[in-house]
């Protein structure tokens, strides 16, 4: 077990999985010699030498696309967006090129990369930077998504994405980059691509979300506890490219109430989603309508408008508060 | 009409304002740099030296083009008469790819485009299997989940495009660079057309190859025209080939309907893998078809304009030649037309009559392992499909 930052456990991850397998190389801007503008490949490139931890041009769709061919020529590449607001340059790289080879050459092919995207808001960078792009990258087939939210979760997923033999996108926490530190065993074990975690279990209402949320949605539950009858479980789904639906399902059924919490704009979010396929296996269970607590559907935030953007622990609980006390 | 040629007697009914006639770049071969060995009628012109090729190589390359062009003819035919959903027509075009495909040793990595069959039969692929792909057969090596003429077989080292236009052009070149990054010998074409050279992707393609360098030939097939836009509404370069400059990739210009001169340029790109990485070569060719069985090019295109074209049709051009070496004549043309149609007719007879795919075998192959999600999606399927049968038994539907 190490102390670690995110950033060092998603480092200690690529460093690990680069030790093991050769076919393994890091392409993206600046990941090289300035070891990525995060600090994220830090030491990697002179570690591992510049033909595999590659300094590109500024080019997200050619990064994404070559790392497409990289990937059906047998390496493992693991291609860095430098913000997951430029992402959506490589969209149809990714949608219609990475995650189609696999079934339009009838398994003949696969594109086992991965994509790392530093997402979410709360460093006030405006929707350039900042951005939730989950939804986009869940629809249409093909695509692994998984959003760690701890040290160790970074680590073992993205062990977990290198290792994959489909493309997965990981969609970073920067918020939480170096403010959370945690223990972390670095001994190269992956977490399941697909597999939520119970954080905090109770037994009166299931608060469900991802990424940096998670932790809001925590404080705001231990905060809660006080009050009789407010004993709330918290689940952080990990994966949402497939998501557990298992764990999710069987807590609805057990608590009756839910509410669901993301940073990405409401309408047609991945809350849509998980509403939908809950209100379909935990109909009869629920005593209450299905929150949710989301962004408007907005551009993400402005120069100092992060927090009004975003949801906050204020609307979370007034969520919660609702879905307690409503009355049929 | 065959196969989408135009005849100078068809009405024209433009939709917009008619595009100029422009005569064939072929005729300024030698002005315009655009390398060549032979002259329209298959007289070698001194341009550039005719290549090392055996009489058996010269053979095999012009009988695969002209069974390329039967394919075409009877692909076509299946199309208009309603058993094949769609064509992608290669008349005119069998030269460039089927020399340059020849190029290439066995091992070789080929991304296709949309008008190449000759590259697959090359490699070995039996004509039944070609027409199974076409039909959508389930017992294809793509399980029939590309339109026709998307084709590509992991076992002949022959990747199936995306159809967005260029769209995979850095994917080849990655597969390139990957290669050259593990040590491997192998080399990459890649098949794409002149409006491919509109899009970003090739742009970052070349941009990545001028800097890495890997073993690849991009292959464009400028075919005069991308549906109804031509060259001078495409870029206002003087060339295709061009392109390259700004990225430092060799490129060179080639006649793309004289089979000798496209087989020269791709054996020399590819000698200088090593030491240049990338050379992008501009086939200049023309589309002596429709765009695909969708389109109808009397809408936008001279019939004086295919006219012209059709006498630098690389077939007969290549026949001329071959038996002005002494390596055919008649009798063996005519032997070669019976046997190409006889072996396509049969061919679409076998793959007519192989089964499609199984509706739910459409869940397979999106994941390595297929997410609840679609396993559930697939259970649907199933169930849905059950129910319509037990319909059909009990109302004898």
């Amino acid at each position: 077990m190490t102390q670690m930052t995110v950033l060092e456990a998603l480092g200690a991850a690529m460093a690990h999985e680069m030790a093991r397998d050769s076919d393994v190389v890091i392409l993206g801007e600046d990941v090289g010699t300035a070891g990525g503008i995060f600090r994220t490949t830090q030491g990697l490139q002179q570690r591992f030498g510049p033909d595999r931890v590659i300094d590109t041009p500024l080019d997200e769709k050619g990064i994404a696309a070559h790392a497409v061919g990289m990937a059906l020529y047998g390496l493992r590449p693991i291609a860095e967006i430098q913000f997951s607001g430029f992402i959506h340059d490589a969209f149809e790289q990714l949608m219609f090129g990475a995650t189609k080879y696999r079934w339009m050459t009838g398994g003949q092919y696969s594109v086992p990369m991965v994509i790392r995207a530093p997402s979410f808001g709360g460093i006030n960078g405006g929707f350039w930077h900042s951005q939730s792009p989950e939804a986009y990258y869940c629809h249409g087939g093909g695509m692994k998504i998984v959003v760690p939210s701890t040290p160790q979760d970074a680590y073992g997923l993205l062990l977990a994405a290198i290792r994959d033999p489909d493309p997965t996108l990981v969609l970073e926490p920067v918020p939480l980059y170096r403010t959370l530190r945690g223990e972390v065993n670095d001994d190269g074990e992956a977490i399941g691509i697909g597999e939520a975690a119970i954080v905090r279990p109770g037994n009166d209402l299931t608060a469900l979300s991802y990424g940096p949320m998670c932790h809001d949605v925590l404080a705001v539950a231990e905060q809660m506890a006080e009050n009789p009858g407010y004993d709330i479980e918290v689940i952080d789904l990990r994966s949402l490219m497939p998501f557990d639906v298992d764990a999710i399902t069987a807590s609805v059924q057990r608590t009756g109430r839910l509410v669901v919490v993301h940073e990405a704009p409401l309408s047609l979010g991945f809350g849509a989603e998980l509403a939908a396929t809950v209100q379909e296996r935990a109909f009869g269970y629920l005593h209450c309508p299905i929150g949710r607590v989301a962004a408007p559907d907005l551009p993400y935030g402005f120069s100092g408008g992060d927090e009004y953007y975003r949801p906050n622990k204020a609307r979370i609980a007034a969520a919660i508060r609702r879905a307690m006390e409503f009355d049929f | 009409m065959v196969n989408g040629t135009s005849t100078p007697s068809a009405p024209t009914a433009f939709l917009g304002q008619p595009r100029p006639v422009v005569a064939p770049l072929l005729e300024r071969a030698a002005d315009l740099a655009i390398a060549q060995v032979l002259d329209a009628d298959g007289v070698p012109n001194g341009n550039l030296a005719e290549p090392d090729l055996s009489q058996a190589q010269l053979r095999t390359m012009y009988e695969t083009m002209a069974l390329v062009r039967v394919i075409d003819e009877k692909g076509w035919q299946l199309q208009r008469s309603g058993r094949l959903e769609f064509w992608i027509p290669s008349r005119g075009q069998e030269a460039a790819h089927v020399a340059s495909a020849l190029a290439m040793d066995a091992a070789d990595w080929i991304f296709l485009a949309d008008r190449e069959p000759g590259a697959m039969l090359l490699r070995g692929a039996s004509l039944q299997s070609l027409f199974a792909q076409f039909f959508g057969r389930a017992d294809e090596p793509l399980k029939g989940r590309r339109l026709p003429l998307l084709l590509g077989d992991r076992a002949l080292n022959i990747i199936p495009c995306m159809t967005q236009v260029g769209a995979y052009l850095p994917h080849a070149a990655g597969a390139a660079w990957a290669a050259k990054l593990k040590g491997d010998k192998t080399r990459f074409i890649v098949y794409f057309g002149d409006g491919a050279t509109s899009r970003g992707e090739f742009h970052s393609a070349m941009n990545f190859a001028g800097i890495h360098r890997p073993p690849i030939v991009f292959f464009c097939q400028n075919n005069g025209w991308a549906v109804s836009t031509p060259t001078d509404r495409q870029t206002a370069a003087d060339s295709f080939a061009e392109k390259g400059d700004a990225y430092k990739v060799r490129n060179l210009r080639v006649d793309g309907n004289d089979p000798l001169a496209v087989f020269a340029a791709t054996k020399e790109a590819l000698a200088c893998t090593d030491e240049q990485g990338a050379t992008l070569i501009e086939a200049v060719t023309y589309r002596l078809g429709f765009h695909t069985s969708s389109d109808n090019p009397d809408l936008y295109r001279q019939p004086e304009e295919v006219a012209a074209w059709e006498r630098w049709d690389p077939l007969p051009r290549m026949r001329k030649y071959l038996q002005a070496c002494g390596y055919w004549d008649e009798r063996a043309e005519a032997q070669m037309q019976q046997r190409c149609e006889d072996e396509v007719r049969e061919a679409v007879t076998a793959a007519e009559a192989m089964a499609p795919s199984e509706p739910a075998a459409m869940f397979d192959d999106v994941f390595a392992e297929p997410t609840w999600q679609l396993r559930e999606q697939r259970e649907r399927l199933l169930a849905e499909l059950e129910t319509e049968l037990e319909t059909e038994l009990e109302t004898g539907a």
